[in-house]
């Protein structure tokens, strides 16, 4: 129905359009920059700090303590019924032998004290035999100490209970936080967006106006704002996508240098702009296309009743 | 051309705006469209373009049932038509060509037939020399012209004209309504909705006078009552 020659004019005039009403376009590239931004940001920010709250959870260790009776045969039944436990990220024997030469070289120069407990099969030496074992998820920590204590051979279990539960909380309520905070600004946003393409199409209904008088299809006068809104969309999500990896950078680059050895540890465990850049990328096309020709499109339709 | 039986048109808000009216133009027709303010012209204009449909009664205008128009078909309908307004409603940010050739544009002209054409449309109406001026840069005259180029450029068999002498010197009104008569001796339908006894008066057609929605009076020889 539609020639290709108008097609190409439509699509002319769509861009032409943007630079024709460079104001408002300014405008809703502004809007759509700034809320990508916030929303990016806001996502960045929880999926570091989940990322670190993952590796303080990995540094926590729960040791199972396994009689000095014990067989070498004992140990070895005990180890491959550890493998069968899934909460358990890895896990190493240490023999109580092994446990006070750890303790030694804890206590350096004093390390002569425990000299007395030196040795294969020192019966003075205090220290039991016991697995260290790290868990995957510390908020099913005690469904996994009730599997460890009914594995036979193991006396007993120590676990940082309260230190999993504290973190486990951290990791909800900054996942919820985050959610949270993404969707009350997703919310701004599209009131934001939607004025802004509201008043875009206000400023030209009389110009949507004299194409109805003049014997323009709804298609016809459509195609135009659809392809500023596509347009629109595309230009905010690239601009977004490139200040946010830029800055996100510029902000792992003044963590690295920080002396601070904490801050290095922060660090280590942020996760690189590559890792979700596809997806970010993903998002911010999709969000900003789809706003920007839904939105038109919605608005575009009040003024097509003539 | 167009026949208006038994036609009422009663708005949402209560107003009646025409009843029971009656009206018959032929092919090639001037005609006049006389009658104080609130007197039923505007809504007369709007269900003749199919901006509104009439509460009751049957419209026919270029072949078209408009009461039975449906929408998406009414584009189509409204390319039969030439409309000038008295406001010009000419696209601001486009030069004085393109607000031509955009009537043809949306009628899928090919392009070289919109080059060919809107030329020859801007000499008829004297305006060759300011194709490429923005219309905020012409006289009311001037724009005028232009949104008649507009209208005519599609060729149509009918032209409506709500008041377009409404808002320029009565001396350019005169012109525009001389060029309206030459379309019309071409076999152009002409439909002019006016305020101005001097016009009517000076141009001798046919004159309807509206009044409180109905039709009082049919003049065939012209003036003002």
């Amino acid at each position: 129905m539609m020639r290709g020659s108008s097609f190409g004019y439509l699509i002319k005039e769509g861009a032409k359009n943007i630079y024709a009403n460079r104001l408002m376009s300014f405008a809703s590239i502004g809007t759509l920059v700034a809320c990508m931004l916030l929303i990016g940001s806001a996502l960045l920010f929880s999926i570091n700090v989940n990322s670190f709250v993952g590796y303080i959870e990995e540094q926590n260790e729960v040791v199972a303590l396994i009689s000095d009776d014990a067989t070498e045969q004992e140990v070895e039944d005990i180890s491959n019924q550890l493998t069968l436990i899934d909460n358990i990220l890895d896990f190493t024997y240490v023999s109580k032998e092994q446990a006070i030469e750890e303790q030694m070289a804890l206590y350096g120069e004093s390390a002569f004290l425990l000299e007395d407990f030196e040795g294969e099969n020192n019966p003075e030496n205090p220290l039991p035999n016991s697995f260290r074992l790290r868990i995957k998820d510390l908020s099913i920590l005690s469904s996994t100490i009730m599997k460890l204590e009914a594995v036979e051979g193991i006396e007993s279990v120590k676990a940082p209970t309260e230190v999993a539960e504290i973190l486990s909380s951290i990791k909800r309520a900054v996942y919820s936080g985050g959610m949270f905070i993404v969707l009350i600004l997703m919310a701004v946003s599209l009131v934001i967006i939607a004025n802004t393409i509201k008043i875009t199409v206000f400023n030209r209904r009389k110009e949507i106006n004299i194409m109805k008088y003049v014997g323009a299809t709804d298609g016809f006068i459509r195609l135009p704002f659809i392809v500023e809104g596509f347009l629109l969309g595309i230009i905010s999500a690239v601009l977004a996508f490139g200040v946010l990896w830029v800055g996100y950078n510029y902000v792992l680059q003044v963590l690295a240098e920080n002396p601070s050895a904490w801050i290095n540890q922060i660090y280590q465990n942020t996760i690189p702009f590559q890792k979700v850049a596809l997806q970010m990328a993903a998002w911010f096309g999709g969000g900003g296309i789809g706003i920007g020709v839904f939105g038109s499109m919605f608005f575009v339709n009040k003024y097509l009743k003539v | 051309m167009i026949e208006f039986v038994n036609v009422s048109k009663v708005y949402k808000t209560g107003t009646h705006a025409l009843n029971n009216f009656n009206v018959s133009i032929d092919r090639g027709e001037f005609v006049f469209v006389v009658g104080p303010s609130g007197a039923g012209k505007s809504t007369f204009i709007k269900l003749l373009m199919s901006e509104e449909k009439p509460s009751s009664g049957e419209i026919y205008v270029n072949g078209q049932n408009l009461v039975r128009l449906k929408r998406r078909k009414i584009p189509y309908f409204r390319r039969t038509l030439g409309v000038v307004f008295q406001d010009f409603r000419l696209i601001p940010n486009m030069t004085v060509y393109d607000n031509v050739a955009f009537a043809l544009r949306v009628t899928n002209v090919p392009s070289k037939e919109i080059r060919s054409r809107v030329p020859y449309i801007l000499s008829l109406v004297g305006l060759s020399n300011k194709a490429k001026s923005l219309p905020e840069h012409l006289s009311g005259g001037e724009q005028q012209r232009v949104a008649l180029a507009r209208a005519l450029v599609n060729n149509p068999s009918l032209i409506i004209a709500d008041e377009p002498t409404g808002n320029i010197d009565p001396e350019l009104s005169f012109e525009i309504v001389d060029l309206l008569s030459e379309i019309n001796k071409c076999g152009t339908t002409i439909v002019m909705v006016t305020h101005e006894h001097d016009l009517v008066s000076e141009f001798n057609h046919r004159v309807i006078t509206i009044d409180h929605g109905t039709l009082v009076s049919d003049d065939w020889n012209g003036g003002y009552r």
